[in-house]
């Protein structure tokens, strides 16, 4: 499955996912976890975005805009790692290693994207000078409709990156089919490898004072669920 | 309701709503210098135009909300409706123009502080990490969870906040003080720490799962070390990409060596 049109549909998500972070109602369908289903969902794999959506929410829990300060841009890591995933796949779906390589190749984007955003900024401050100047001058309404002007350049930025990113996907389709089985073996291993890292993230991330604790209790208490899961003949 | 009260112009409750819907765009320009001057001008602009329907007290009033704000784009919502509660009384000649400024110098940094500290750092995280927690069992159906369980309280929240700025204006941080968020937060950023910290143990789980061998224990045990190296060494910026590909790189290393 796969094509170049479905780019499109890539590029516009990741522009509006990107305006739905920061600029518009932020209520969180730009998180890691929905941004990357979503993605999924919209180029027909859902499965894929759901798990690479679970590893990024865990590595990226505890970014936070604070003030003037930027996080890494969370969404462009999920929307671009996923819709790589999905157009590298020569089937119907991807497998674990491809979203292990999607992750290794794409998840880094979250520090492109803060560079982006912080270019932007320059846009934004032209605007709201020019919002000055108008109301200054009595034009109330237009300096009101600069509020809106200026979602446009977030879109179309964040809609390129995403398209740049997942792009990658397409351009490695042909390649992917003649990697070796042990490296696609190993990178099948290593989905759930990475999750282990992502985990411990999140749980730095939780902001907790007692992280470690807390971090550990749900440890063990998955731990008692893991070996009543094996005693029960499952894991054989 | 007193006297001074009946004598202060009506703000329609769909011009109310226009402006809390108005508000979701506050961040639409932010930028370095005003950061979300421009966002709260155009929130309250349908109100402010009810209320100055002369254009120069209108012009005024926008100049006067086009200054320097910045606080959390969800506690806005209490200033925005104090702002209105403010502006309601100067557009009456109750209280000076000066009020409204004030009222929002004082309120926006600690407002800022709380929504920073209850909705990004412990709301978000809890949800996250309780949903991805919950996606082995729930699958698609957590995605759901996750966007109901936050915004049920984001959305409750906001709508509450803007009520209360615009029925107590200044009075509102004695009832904001009730409610003990800060408390609720630190219970809810352990929540989310002991979610993640049971995924780290099922996702080693999954390592064993996935690959099937007995040997790839081991390779289960280095990922829950390279955890909790990972969890230690957080302060180091570049640890979190380090430890991600460092764990693939052991995985394809033992996949090579198991076959």
């Amino acid at each position: 499955m796969g094509g170049w049109y479905q780019l499109g549909i890539v590029g516009l998500y990741g522009g509006l996912l990107a305006l739905e972070r920061r600029a518009i109602l932020q209520a969180m369908f730009s998180r890691p976890l929905v941004a990357s289903t979503g993605m999924g969902v919209l180029l027909g794999d859902p499965t894929t975005g759901l798990w690479i959506g679970v590893l990024l929410e865990l590595f990226h829990l505890g970014g936070a805009s604070l003030g003037a300060s930027l996080p890494e841009h969370e969404t462009l890591s999920a929307t671009s790692t996923t819709a790589a995933a999905v157009l590298m796949a020569p089937g119907e779906s991807a497998s674990p290693a491809l979203w292990s390589l999607s992750i290794l190749l794409c998840g880094g984007s979250g520090s492109f994207g803060r560079w982006l955003e912080r270019r932007l900024d320059a846009d934004t401050a032209r605007r709201a000078e020019q919002a000055n100047t108008r109301a200054e001058h009595g034009a109330l309404g237009k300096a009101m409709r600069e509020n809106l002007w200026a979602l446009w350049a977030p879109f179309w930025v964040f809609g390129g990156a995403t398209v740049l990113f997942g792009g990658l996907g397409l351009l490695l389709r042909p390649v992917v089919t003649d990697l070796s089985g042990a490296l696609m073996q190993g990178l099948t291993w290593a989905f759930p490898a990475m999750l282990t890292v992502a985990a411990a993230c999140g749980v730095r991330g939780s902001r907790s004072r007692e992280a470690g604790r807390w971090g550990t209790l749900g440890g063990l208490a998955a731990l008692l669920w893991v070996v009543g899961w094996w005693l029960g003949g499952e894991g054989t | 309701m007193s006297d001074a009260s009946d004598a202060l112009p009506r703000i329609p409750r769909i011009v109310l709503f226009r402006v809390f819907l108005r508000s979701l765009l506050l961040q639409a320009s932010w930028n370095p210098k005003g950061m979300q001057n421009l966002g709260l001008a155009y929130a309250l602009y349908p109100a402010l135009e009810v209320l100055y329907p002369e254009r120069t007290a209108l012009q005024a009033a926008v100049q006067r909300h086009l200054a320097f704000f910045n606080t959390h784009p969800y506690s806005a919502a209490a200033i925005l409706g104090g702002v209105l509660y403010h502006e309601r009384r100067i557009a009456a000649g109750q209280e000076p123009p000066s009020q409204a400024v004030a009222f929002k110098a004082a309120l926006m940094g600690p407002l800022a502080a709380l929504g920073d500290g209850f909705f990004w750092l412990s709301l978000k995280p809890a949800a996250g990490a309780l949903s991805a927690a919950l996606v082995p069992w729930l699958g698609l159906w957590a995605v759901l969870l996750f966007l109901v369980l936050y915004n049920a309280v984001h959305f409750s929240l906001r709508g509450w906040l803007f009520r209360l700025g615009l029925e107590q204006g200044d009075g509102l941080v004695v009832s904001l003080s009730r409610v003990r968020l800060p408390q609720r937060g630190a219970l809810l950023r352990n929540l989310a720490a002991a979610c993640a910290g049971g995924l780290v143990v099922i996702a080693a789980q999954r390592v064993v799962q996935v690959t099937g061998q007995r040997e790839s224990a081991l390779l289960a045990l280095a990922c829950v070390a390279l955890a909790v190296l990972t969890y230690m060494r957080m302060a180091w910026r570049p640890a979190r990409y380090v430890a991600l590909y460092l764990a693939a790189g052991l995985a394809v290393l033992s996949a090579a060596l198991i076959r």
